[in-house]
């Protein structure tokens, strides 16, 4: 697998958000958001139902328009990018909806998983590949509809399919919701895997504990408001997380 | 009955039915994708009717013809999606709705204005006209055209949305816009796509229907639009093979009321037909073929 | 309940109604008069139809149906028999004896067009989007298609003539305000401000316990005797008229009207009427010139549809809820500072 990212650039800031700020009509899901991923970095963005996590996620995808606040991503402003845009800057997100293309073989959904080089045919090749050796369920099950899969199945799936377009930042969005413990354990086998190689990864989960162990920062969301943020051990061992995630 | 009538009856259901799936694919792979009820598709197929005729007197033979009036649905349907739907599509369902709907008239009016109001011939080779005779029934040759050609379309269709990865995409696109657009799809390709391939099918259709009524007036987009209209409610908005199998219901029902009904009722058929859209919108609301939820568009 | 602000938008609304009658009278042209009766009936038919689009959301196509309907039936009550045995020889006997006074004419077809709609528009208010289109769309094709076919009733395809003439400015004029009135009351009362949050948040209204199709339904009702009525006003007024007076042509006129005007308000549909009126007749005027100086060879039609189409779509992309899109005329924060100017 190669490494996207030369080991010199670590450290480098990647993605920056300041003041973000989303509505949906007459509510303000996030307001006065603040953050920034460094190259190479895992960060996880932790919080209760409704804490704005999701809605952080879509902003900087692209998928939802924020009111106010800037989103650069080394270096460039991507705050008004469409959701293709933003992909073709290298940043691919992973819905918490793991929305696969369900009428779409797993194969299928791979290949447009690689649309933005479908000129290059070696490379897309290549990346299949490589995807189907780390997620070798999808490799046994490369013809068949998708929509059938299973949770844990089909959570590989948009994995592998988003890394398809070698993106340098991923965007996960609960990874493991919904999903067997002994599977959300197989699931962080892969993104441990995926980060070896240099990826850098910006994480949502509500399982905290889960994403404390093997994230390097975290960003606590609260009410819409960043409330916490600092490395992930710190974070861990704070005796108000909880506090937090109760929403007060 | 005879072997003749029998045969007469399935080649009436098949080349009308093809005409009608043709029709009905046109209409819903927009509506797949933008879920928009394209009013204005009945007039592409007046946009190359009247393409053929313009181009009577030119020297061109017939075929190029055909082909230069395809095209001309295909730009038609490419220029209403940049001028009138692109600007409004992000505002609301009814929105676009009504922009077809004062697109269609704006184009019907605009042939009444700029050629008339009165049916115009268009040129058609003789083969056309022309007619076999199998198991002692005449068959018009147009209707074997009709099927051989609907087949080749449904087929080279099939297999592009199968096997090529802008049909992938197409596909993807119609189930979840916004994951298509996370996975690098282009919105704009994908509709400007949907809006060509529905054009190039009111195109053909446009060549076929011709072939069978030879000319063209502006109002001559109505009955395929209302063909498509329940064609597509009886398949199923969702699912393109719906649109098909409803074409051929149609035609099925169509024909069977033709041979069935007297003279009298006969008038009141697109009223039958309508009640049965309003039935099956009432009672089996996603059509007989059942396709996905689709997600939301942004 | 009406508030303040309501009886100041139906004031202002009444007002244009009057200060059209007032000056056509005045004038006393003929074709001014004519212009300004077409103008209050498609009022009529354009707030019938802000009733339900604009409280409800949904885009319907029956409504041109139902003004056939009163147009219809009021041409077969009133008729006198004498006219009846030559415009419709085939009719039933039972309705060939019958010959009521205009007014109980326009009611009855106002009454059955609501009933007709009642019937017909049940089952149908619980879907949305395309399907509700569509099945609309289908609602008209149904009606044309009796409309075109029922010879005993509307002599076919071929032209209905012999209505009586019953229909005048004043009689357009005095319906057109009570439309008005009825309009703002409906938006303001409980089923209207129910119905606009099913329009704004479907999920939520019904949260809170609306009831959605019944909502429609009833706003659908209310409609269908709009264009009942208005149907019934214009054929007293036209007093000859075909099925294709009932159709897409029509649909699209009044549609454009309410798109262009604002369908959320009751101002809107008045606003499009008018601009929409004027300048279709300044068009028409332009038509007629061009046609009589013979400039081109062929007579010009379809000029007004492509300017309307034009417009609609112009509006649409600018302003794509109308001109007057949220805010009633007598909800405009400008009245109150006018009145808090004046002491006392």
């Amino acid at each position: 697998m190669p490494t996207w990212e030369p080991v010199n650039q670590r450290g480098l800031k990647m993605l920056k958000v300041e003041n973000l700020e989303v509505r949906y009509g007459a509510i303000t899901a996030v307001r006065e958001v603040c953050l920034e991923v460094s190259v190479g970095e895992m960060v996880c963005l932790l919080g209760a139902n409704g804490a704005g996590k999701t809605t952080t996620m879509l902003s900087i995808a692209g998928a939802l328009k924020s009111t106010t606040g800037k989103i650069t991503f080394n270096g460039r402003d991507i705050t008004s990018f469409s959701p293709e845009r933003v992909l073709r800057e290298g940043i691919a997100m992973v819905p918490e909806t793991r929305e696969v293309f369900p009428d779409l073989t797993v194969r299928e959904n791979l290949v447009l998983g690689g649309f933005i080089h479908r000129g290059d045919h070696r490379k897309n090749k290549a990346q299949m590949e490589e995807m189907l050796a780390l997620f070798p369920v999808l490799r046994d099950r490369q013809d068949q509809q998708s929509g059938t899969l299973s949770g844990g199945e089909q959570q590989q799936l948009v994995i592998a399919r988003a890394m398809m377009s070698q993106p340098r930042l991923l965007l996960l969005d609960e990874p493991s919701l919904g999903l067997a413990p002994t599977i959300v354990h197989h699931i962080y086998e892969f993104i441990n895997k995926l980060r070896s190689t240099g990826l850098t990864i910006l994480l949502v989960e509500q399982n905290a504990n889960m994403a404390l162990k093997h994230a390097e920062r975290a960003y606590v969301l609260s009410l819409g408001r960043i409330a916490r943020q600092g490395p992930a051990g710190e974070i861990a061992t704070s005796s108000d997380l909880k506090a937090l995630y109760l929403g007060s | 009955m005879s072997a003749g009538t029998i045969l007469q009856f399935v080649l009436d259901i098949l080349s009308l039915g093809s005409l009608y799936a043709l029709m009905a694919l046109g209409l819903v792979i927009v509506y797949g994708i933008l879920k928009l009820v394209n009013f204005a598709y009945g007039e592409l197929i007046m946009v190359a009717g009247y393409t053929l005729y313009l181009l009577n007197a030119s020297p061109f033979p017939w075929l190029v013809m055909a082909l230069a009036a395809i095209l001309m649905a295909i730009a038609i349907g490419l220029m209403t999606e940049f001028v009138a739907f692109k600007p409004v599509r992000s505002k609301s369902v009814t929105a676009v709705l009504i922009t077809s709907f004062a697109f269609s008239t704006l184009l019907q009016n605009a042939a009444l204005l700029f050629i008339s109001p009165r049916a115009r011939n268009v040129p058609l080779p003789d083969i056309f006209t022309q007619s076999v005779e199998i198991l002692d029934v005449v068959i018009p040759i147009r209707n074997l055209i009709t099927i051989a050609c609907a087949l080749l379309m449904l087929g080279a269709f099939s297999f592009v949305m199968k096997r090529t990865v802008l049909g992938l995409a197409l596909r993807a696109a119609a189930s979840q816009f916004t994951m298509a657009r996370m996975v690098g799809i282009p919105a704009n390709m994908i509709i400007s796509l949907a809006f060509a391939i529905s054009g190039l099918f009111a195109g053909v259709v446009a060549i076929l229907w011709l072939g069978r009524i030879g000319s063209v007036v502006p109002g001559i987009g109505l009955e395929p639009l209302l063909v498509a209209f329940i064609a597509t409610v009886i398949g199923g908005m969702r699912s393109l093979l719906g649109a098909v199998v409803g074409g051929y219901l149609l035609a099925l029902i169509d024909v069977s009321f033709n041979y069935g009904l007297s003279q009298q009722l006969l008038h009141f058929r697109d009223a039958f037909t309508f009640t049965i859209v309003i039935l099956i919108l009432l009672f089996r609301p996603s059509g007989l073929i059942k396709g996905r939820e689709t997600g939301l568009r942004t | 309940m009406l508030e303040k602000q309501n009886l100041r938008s139906l004031c202002l609304l009444i007002l244009p109604v009057i200060v059209l009658v007032v000056l056509v009278e005045i004038m006393d042209i003929r074709l001014y008069s004519r212009i300004a009766t077409t103008l209050l009936i498609n009022l009529i038919l354009v707030l019938g139809l802000q009733i339900f689009m604009g409280n409800s959301g949904i885009l319907s196509f029956a409504h041109i149906g139902f003004m056939g309907v009163g147009a219809y039936t009021t041409a077969v009550l009133t008729m006198p028999a004498q006219m009846k045995s030559m415009a419709l020889p085939d009719l039933y006997a039972v309705l060939k004896v019958v010959e009521i006074n205009p007014i109980l004419g326009i009611i009855a077809g106002g009454v059955l067009a609501t009933v007709l709609a009642a019937v017909i528009s049940y089952p149908l208010m619980r879907l949305s989007d395309a399907a509700a289109v569509i099945t609309s769309f289908a609602v008209l094709v149904i009606m044309h298609t009796v409309m075109v076919h029922w010879s005993a009733v509307t002599n076919g395809p071929r032209t209905l003539f012999g209505i009586v003439n019953a229909t005048d400015l004043k009689t357009s004029a005095i319906a057109a305000a009570i439309a008005i009135a009825m309009a703002i009351w409906f938006k303001e009362s409980r089923i209207g401000v129910l119905l606009r949050a099913t329009r704004d948040d479907e999920v939520a209204a019904s949260a809170i316990g609306a009831n959605i199709s019944h909502l429609r339904w009833k706003a659908f009702m209310l409609s269908a005797l709009y264009a009942g009525i208005g149907g019934g006003l214009w054929a007293h007024f036209i007093t000859s008229f075909s099925p294709n007076a009932f159709y897409l042509r029509e649909t699209f006129v009044i549609l454009g009207m309410l798109v262009i005007g604002g369908a959320a308000t009751v101002s809107g549909a008045v606003f499009g009427t008018f601009a929409v009126t004027i300048a279709f007749e300044g068009l028409r005027t332009f038509e007629n010139a061009i046609n009589a100086a013979n400039i081109i060879t062929r007579p010009v039609v379809g000029l007004t549809e492509i300017v309307l189409a034009c417009a609609m779509i112009g509006v649409l992309i600018l302003k794509p809820g109308g001109i007057i899109d949220t805010r009633e005329i007598g909800e405009l924060p400008i009245w109150d500072r006018l009145f808090a100017k004046k002491p006392g």
